[in-house]
């Protein structure tokens, strides 16, 4: 569990008349915070350059902390939080932002449950009492819960059942870990989905819904004053209790590559391959992101050189990735052209990484990659939505926010033999698991 | 080009909180879809799908551009009052470009969007995508550099360079930080003005982009709307496929690349907007020695050819053996973007089908759990463009579940909108406005947008007083003209041995296709 989640003592910056000049040189962000006598964390990061705010609310909870057979939970749970509270009865609350000009969503993943609201600045007070209302005080409709279950199993559906790269990624995560609960999906197994109870939801509120355990951050038309003062009315009140029990199961080392092979009809074969790497706040994070950009991203990438471009045995290569409290997976995913054996674009991907282990990266490529890191940074600044998005999730995975606005900086600060290094350490074949999926079309006998 | 990795590209999206996509992208406006054609994986207001590394509740995030506070000049401490606009300036050059130039310094870096007027519509009949592959390889060869040595360069500054085409018009769009500006300008005229198509690049995207149509095929809502558009305008005008099929593709010669390219990109024929971290008088100067180059010639007009809407029933099932689901549109033609009911349009579709508490959402998803997500959109082109409810479900509710999207639009007629949603719906688009419009890529393709179809500032300008001015009996008008009851075409993906009994009685006219036969919908004499 993270210590770094503990209460601190409430550090106030007082903000006063904002005045945001964003030029290249000496970008300033000025972001307040403010920990509430629950231990809530809230950051306000003022823009009045649009009349709207947007507001992030991360909790630390997600598909690590459930148990088998409630698989999903937490995602469920997401869904039912916009279903009735006390004051906002079910239907209510969309209905009231959205007459007030907002909107909102979430996001559940293996490791934070995140609410989003989008709104004018005139809704600022009420999107509090709303999002007091569901964290005091939220209820669960029977109901509900059975329309929300069909809702989620509509949702799985579309997301694995008919989405290859969907069904293929949750196998891969599934054999990749066989002790850390990151094996299973975030969208719960089916049978688990068809099988929740109230009870469950009951449990999964207590475990991971204490305001200590949540970081909100509000970036755009508002002052610190204002926010702090309606945080201190609507969420200070609520009581704090205990965080989420410790995720303590480590994931022992992979001892030898794993391989999975999923058939099904298709118009085309698809292949993941994932290796073992370590949480996002670890030191590693920056090398390994700029290695990522130097084999995959752009045109003129490693990967799509090799496979795309001059053997033309794929349309597509991407590195995927997810922020992470605990080691976690770096997924490597190719799109075989028609007809190209998947054992093909997997030989070309090994080679390019071996290529990156024998010998150090160009000058060229590492300065590239830092650019690329560099207009990231802007392009994640660059609205309000994005700041507030950022801000916590630097906030919830480094344990800083500030580590945002030293991103550039530490990406800089990665050397070639850094490069050679992590693709040495974390990317040799004991630590990999190898999906692929292999079209199989009954009905016209294909192979 | 990426058709079957939409669902990646989401994801990687929504993880990184890129509120836009890099990839050009026409203007819109809430509450109203309004792209150039229903593009694979680029549908507003689907509830995003995400792998199993993260899933959402599945919002209709409202993507669409618009206005921007008139607070430029930087630093100021002071609360905007009202949306507007920011002062931008229309340069014609010698040679004929239209260059529009916003300056907007809230981040170190400079968009680039640009329009030439000849889209799909232009492709020769049989080759539908000679439009989108043109574009697509306008940075794969120029006369000094190749394919390699443009990505290498763009690449380089941590830029971005794309280029496609939909129905109405080709576009392209740039990005990179303004330090690298002379660097960036020079790679977009490259690009722009000396592409020289080798031949060995075309055959790689050609083989690239018929796969990625077999890609997103795997994918039934990747897919879906192409199928739609090609029944709904029965294989002609916006029912051609912009992004070719798999039989088109196939018969697209260089010769016929390098003719599209050489009718049709000409200073004459092309807008160009450039936004961000600039000062004018410098960029005018920039873009006058770089584009002023470009030899004026006159390029053919394209014939569009307006469709009316559609009158009867009909039903085309796509068979998707290995389906769970259905995925289901059901629709007509709608209006253009030009069209002077479009504002109230977009009010009551807000109410009926653009918003979460929509009507169709709240019946088909927040009542009865059926589905993930039930929507409605009109696509608003130059032309007439269509209007589709969109959802989905498991097999055995399809006819439920289209029953129901049915009850829903009968009862639109019916009962009209009661004062509360009217207002409610207000609210909720003038608030999601905004940020449709906040960053200088919002803004140079919505300004590029907008001269192409001759609409002006007032879009943003009187946003809220065009949405305020909506009356009851404006919405009631709206709906008798622009939500169809009795005409309509259904088009379905799904498993056909388990829903073609459930889908007979929606249209005497049915039409059957398999997914994995090539094409979408040519049409039928």
């Amino acid at each position: 569990m993270k210590s770094r989640w503990g209460r601190r003592v409430a550090l106030l910056v007082l903000l006063a008349a904002m005045v945001c000049v964003f030029r290249a040189s000496g970008q300033e962000y000025p972001v307040a915070t403010k920990t509430l006598k629950n231990g809530m964390k809230i950051l306000v990061q003022t823009d009045h350059s649009i009349p709207n705010v947007a507001l992030y609310t991360f909790y630390r909870v997600g598909s690590r902390n459930e148990r088998p057979g409630t698989t999903g939970l937490s995602h469920f749970f997401e869904h039912m939080m916009f279903n009735g509270a006390k004051k906002y009865g079910p239907g209510e609350l969309d209905k009231v932002m959205e007459s007030n000009g907002g909107s909102n969503n979430a996001y559940t993943t293996r490791n934070v449950t995140v609410y989003q609201d989008w709104f004018p600045r005139s809704a600022l007070e009420l999107i509090f009492d709303i999002e007091a209302d569901r964290i005091r005080d939220l209820s669960f409709d029977p109901k509900k819960i059975e329309s929300e279950r069909g809702v989620v199993a509509s949702e799985r559906r579309s997301s694995v059942d008919g989405q290859n790269e969907g069904l293929l990624d949750e196998q891969l995560w599934a054999t990749a870990f066989m002790a850390h609960t990151y094996q299973w999906p975030v969208l719960g197994w089916m049978s688990d989905i068809e099988h929740w109870t109230m009870e469950d939801l009951k449990h999964h509120f207590e475990m991971g819904y204490s305001p200590s355990n949540a970081t909100m951050v509000i970036a755009g038309d508002v002052t610190p004053e204002e926010v702090f003062a309606l945080a201190e009315k609507y969420l200070e009140p609520i009581p704090s209790h205990a965080p989420p029990p410790p995720v303590t199961t480590t994931e022992p080392a992979q001892l030898g590559e794993r391989r999975l092979v999923v058939h099904k009809p298709a118009e085309l074969p698809l292949l993941m391959i994932a290796y073992h790497v370590p949480q996002t706040n670890s030191p590693d994070f920056y090398a390994l992101n700029v290695m990522r950009s130097i084999l995959f991203q752009g045109e003129s990438s490693r990967m799509y050189q090799r496979l795309v471009d001059k053997d033309q045995i794929a349309l597509d290569v991407e590195s995927e990735s997810d922020n992470a409290f605990d080691p976690t997976l770096l997924l490597f995913l190719a799109q075989p052209k028609q007809g190209v054996d998947p054992a093909v674009c997997e030989k070309a991907i090994y080679e390019e990484v071996e290529r990156l282990q024998s010998s150090p990266v160009s000058d060229r490529e590492l300065e590239k990659a830092k650019n690329f890191r560099l207009a990231e940074f802007y392009r994640q600044v660059r609205t309000i939505n994005g700041r507030a998005n950022t801000l916590g999730t630097y906030e919830v995975f480094f344990g800083d926010y500030r580590k945002f606005f030293d991103a550039a900086k530490n990406y800089s600060a990665v050397t070639k033999e850094d490069v050679q290094r992590v693709a040495k350490v974390y990317f040799g074949a004991n630590n990999r698991t190898v999906a692929t999926l292999v079209p199989e079309n009954e009905e016209k006998g294909k192979p | 080009m990426r058709m079957g990795f939409a669902g990646w590209v989401e994801r990687v999206v929504k993880k990184s909180s890129k509120s836009e996509k890099q990839i050009p992208h026409p203007a819109k406006v809430a509450g109203i879809r309004d792209d150039r054609s229903i593009k694979a994986g680029a549908l507003m207001r689907l509830p995003a799908l995400p792998l199993s590394g993260q899933a959402g509740r599945g919002r209709y995030r409202v993507v669409g551009f618009a206005l921007v506070v008139a607070l430029l000049g930087g630093g100021s401490g002071a609360r905007a009052q009202k949306l507007q606009m920011p002062a931008h300036e229309k340069v014609v050059l010698k040679n004929g470009l239209t260059v529009l130039l916003l300056e907007k310094h809230s981040v170190p870096m400079i968009s680039v969007a640009g329009i030439v007027k000849a889209g799909g519509l232009a492709d020769p009949v049989g080759q539908e995508g000679l439009a989108s592959t043109t574009a697509g390889l306008l940075r794969k060869g120029t006369k000094t550099r190749t394919a390699q040595q443009f990505a290498g360069d763009i690449d380089f500054i941590g830029g971005s360079f794309e280029a496609d085409a939909g129905a109405d018009y080709s576009s392209f769009g740039a990005e990179f930080l303004s330090k690298d500006t002379a660097k960036g300008l020079e790679l977009v005229s490259d690009a722009l003005l000396h592409p020289t198509f080798p031949q060995a690049e075309v055959e790689k995207l050609l083989a690239q982009s018929v796969d990625g149509v077999k890609a997103a095929k795997d994918s039934a809502r990747d897919v879906i709307f192409e199928y739609y558009q090609g029944y709904l305008y029965n294989g002609k005008g916006y029912g051609r496929p912009a992004g070719g099929d798999e039989n088109s593709l196939k018969k697209i010669q260089r010769d016929a690349i390098v003719k599209f390219y050489e009718n049709y990109y000409t200073p004459g024929n092309t807008i160009m907007a450039v936004a961000g971290d600039f000062n004018p008088a410098e960029m005018k100067k920039k873009i006058e020695e770089i584009f002023g180059a470009w030899p004026a010639k006159a390029s053919p007009a394209v014939k569009e050819e307006a469709a009316g809407s559609m009158k009867g029933k009909k039903l085309l099932l796509v068979n998707k053996a290995d389906a769970t689901q259905t995925y289901f549109v059901i629709g007509n033609v709608g209006v253009s973007a030009t069209d002077p009911d479009r504002v109230a349009i977009e009010v009551v579709n807000a109410v009926f089908g653009s918003r979460f508490t929509s009507m169709l959402n709240e019946a088909l998803r927040v009542e009865s759990g059926l589905t993930y997500g039930a929507t409605s959109f009109f696509s608003l082109q130059k032309e007439p463009g269509p209007f589709a409810m969109f959802s989905f479900t498991r097999n055995e509710t399809t006819g439920k579940a289209m029953d129901m999207a049915l009850e829903v639009l009968k009862k639109l007629h019916t009962n009209g909108l009661t004062a509360e949603q009217l207002s409610s719906a207000k609210s909720y688009l003038k608030g999601q406005f905004p940020p449709t419009i906040e960053t200088s890529g919002q803004l140079a393709r919505l300004i590029v947008r907008y001269e192409f179809l001759g609409l002006d500032d007032n879009e943003v300008n009187q946003f809220e007083q065009r949405i305020d001015g909506v009356t009851p009996e404006m919405a009631k008008q709206v709906i008798a003209k622009h939500f169809p009851l009795e005409n309509l075409t259904f088009v379905l993906v799904g498993k056909s041995s388990e829903i073609a009994p459930m889908v007979k009685k929606y249209a005497d006219k049915q039409d059957a296709k398999e997914i994995s036969a090539p094409g979408f919908w040519a049409g039928t004499k």
